[in-house]
């Protein structure tokens, strides 16, 4: 199963994003697990995760993040502006698979 | 253009991160945050207690009984709320410090109430609740914000007791929290002691009288939420959270000034403050979100032609009714997007200074301190910050108004263009 994590300032605008991948995945007959947090939560949840999806608006917070991301051994990217902008599950799927790898 | 724009951006992205990442800002916030379910909670009963026409329908005799049996909901929470955001701060701070969080909380709000005055009117033995709230809030802050600190630096420092073997684990850390808390609660007692010799007698009363005063006395005036509201739209044209980053600074002020006018309510007296915690959330930020776009959508379904708004529209209508709007911002694009920077900037400045003037001539009431949820939507956060008056509702909509007016010379030349692309493009 490919764990997804989205993580927003309060995860309300990538809840939005996370509908969209599900039914993306689900037609693609991928099983995933993808859910949206606040900020605060990011670090302790990625232990839950394969890869962490940041939306564009808290890019600032990569930086921070990509220390506990590398101890966790998963990768960490922010999501492309146009993608976030358009709701584009497909994208952000595909994004995320890309990033977990194999 | 292009290079103006990346310029400023270096500029920035490096005040977001550090404002974002800093561990006492984000300390603050998380501990704004631990506070917010009880804030809200007695937002609720303040609402429930001042419902419109209740007093006519059941009786002024009936209705005082009921205020009263109410009374304890918000007075327990929101009347109080400096104790929460204190204990939520202390967490916080030795959590980032992988300590263990729950001390950093006792020990942030034990200093707190060392600092406190404990007599009121020659009676011994009482905490006035009003240094608990909107009066304390800054002392409290900056108390949690350093017995924290004390307290995981007495613990790095090796200063603590430890058990032999076998002793069961639960035991040995309620030892070790012993003298680093004590070492910090006795910093603060000695502190106390000082203060008492000084002319500000508390420390207290000289947080209040050096910081909190002229801080919130410049929060509340319209210039320096001219140039909050002004930030925030420009981190947000970034595509950078500009709540999360202004916020963080200001959050405080505004919701010292909100206590006030909680206070004053609740008292039957006149309402000090017009710039609060509630002004912003509710009628700056809740149309919508960011920018006020609920207005900016209805504009886009009244005139868009071009398939791309319309689209726009249909995507970011359903969260922006409760002020998510992310998918307007970089759908649109607001974001990087030099069309839209004259609206974008120019619309929450003219609605903060129509507010402002509305509120200051008496038109609409001033918030009442009720803390709406900033995903209410718009009309009805508008009626529950005003006391569940309807004239906060018609704030909103002449607020939606003059975004829509502002805006849509500018949407109507994007729609040209995309709809030009769009014919071209077949």
């Amino acid at each position: 199963m490919k764990r997804i994590l989205l993580a927003c300032s309060a995860g309300m605008s990538t809840s939005l994003l996370v509908s969209k991948m599900e039914e993306e995945a689900k037609e693609r007959g991928i099983d995933t697990k993808i859910w949206a947090v606040a900020q605060d939560k990011a670090t302790e949840e990625m232990k839950e995760a394969d890869v962490l999806l940041l939306g564009p608006q808290m890019r600032f917070m990569k930086k921070k993040l990509e220390g506990p991301a590398q101890e966790q051994g998963i990768p960490l990217d922010v999501i492309d502006p146009v993608s976030y902008g358009r709701i584009n599950g497909k994208a952000v799927l595909d994004k995320a698979l890309e990033l977990i790898g194999d | 253009m292009n290079t103006f724009m990346e310029k400023l951006e270096n500029v920035l992205m490096p005040v977001a991160d550090k404002l974002n990442n800093n561990r006492y800002l984000s300390a603050l916030r998380n501990g704004f945050m631990v506070a917010l379910p009880l804030i809200i909670f007695g937002s609720i009963f303040v609402v429930i207690a001042n419902l419109p026409f209740l007093d006519e329908l059941i009786g002024e005799e009936a209705f005082a009984t009921y205020q009263d049996a109410l009374g304890p909901a918000s007075a327990a929470t929101l009347s109080i709320m400096g104790l929460f955001v204190i204990l939520g701060i202390g967490y916080k701070m030795v959590e980032q410090r992988e300590g263990e969080s729950i001390y950093g909380a006792v020990v942030a709000l034990g200093a707190f109430l060392i600092l406190t005055p404990q007599v009121v009117d020659e009676v011994g033995g009482v905490i006035p609740t009003s240094a608990l709230g909107a009066e304390g809030m800054f002392l409290g802050i900056f108390t949690a914000f350093i017995a924290a600190e004390l307290y995981q630096h007495f613990v790095n420092r090796k200063l603590t007791i430890k058990m032999p073997a076998g002793v069961p684990s639960a035991v040995a850390r309620s030892f070790s929290a012993l003298i680093p808390i004590t070492l910090t609660l006795a910093i603060f007692l000695l502190v106390r002691i000082i203060f008492s010799y000084t002319p500000f007698e508390t420390v207290q009363n000289f947080i209040y009288t050096i910081v909190q005063e002229p801080l919130t006395a410049l929060g509340s005036g319209l210039p320096a939420t001219i140039v909050a509201v002004l930030l925030i739209q420009v981190f947000w044209f970034f595509g950078l959270h500009g709540q999360i980053i202004i916020n963080s600074v200001l959050d405080p002020i505004w919701f010292a000034l909100n206590d006030q006018n909680y206070q004053a309510f609740q008292a039957g007296e006149e309402l000090p403050n017009i710039v609060t915690k509630p002004f912003i959330d509710t009628f700056i930020v809740g149309i919508g979100g960011s920018g006020m776009t609920l207005a900016v959508l209805i504009a886009i379904f009244i005139v868009a032609k071009s398939r791309q708004m319309r689209e726009l529209g249909k995507l970011g209508i359903g969260s922006g009714v409760f002020n998510v709007n992310e998918p307007v911002i970089f759908g649109l694009p607001i974001i990087m997007n030099p069309l839209v920077i004259i609206p974008w900037l120019l619309a929450p400045v003219v609605v903060a200074i129509v507010t402002y003037f509305c509120m200051s001539i008496g038109f609409v009431p001033r918030t009442t301190g009720v803390v709406v949820p900033w995903t209410t939507p718009a009309l009805l956060s508008g009626y529950l910050a005003t006391g569940n008056n309807i004239m906060g509702g018609v704030m909103q909509l002449i607020n939606m108004a003059i975004v829509f007016v502002i805006w849509l010379p500018f949407l109507k030349i994007m729609d040209n263009q995309y709809y030009e692309n769009e014919r071209t493009a077949k």
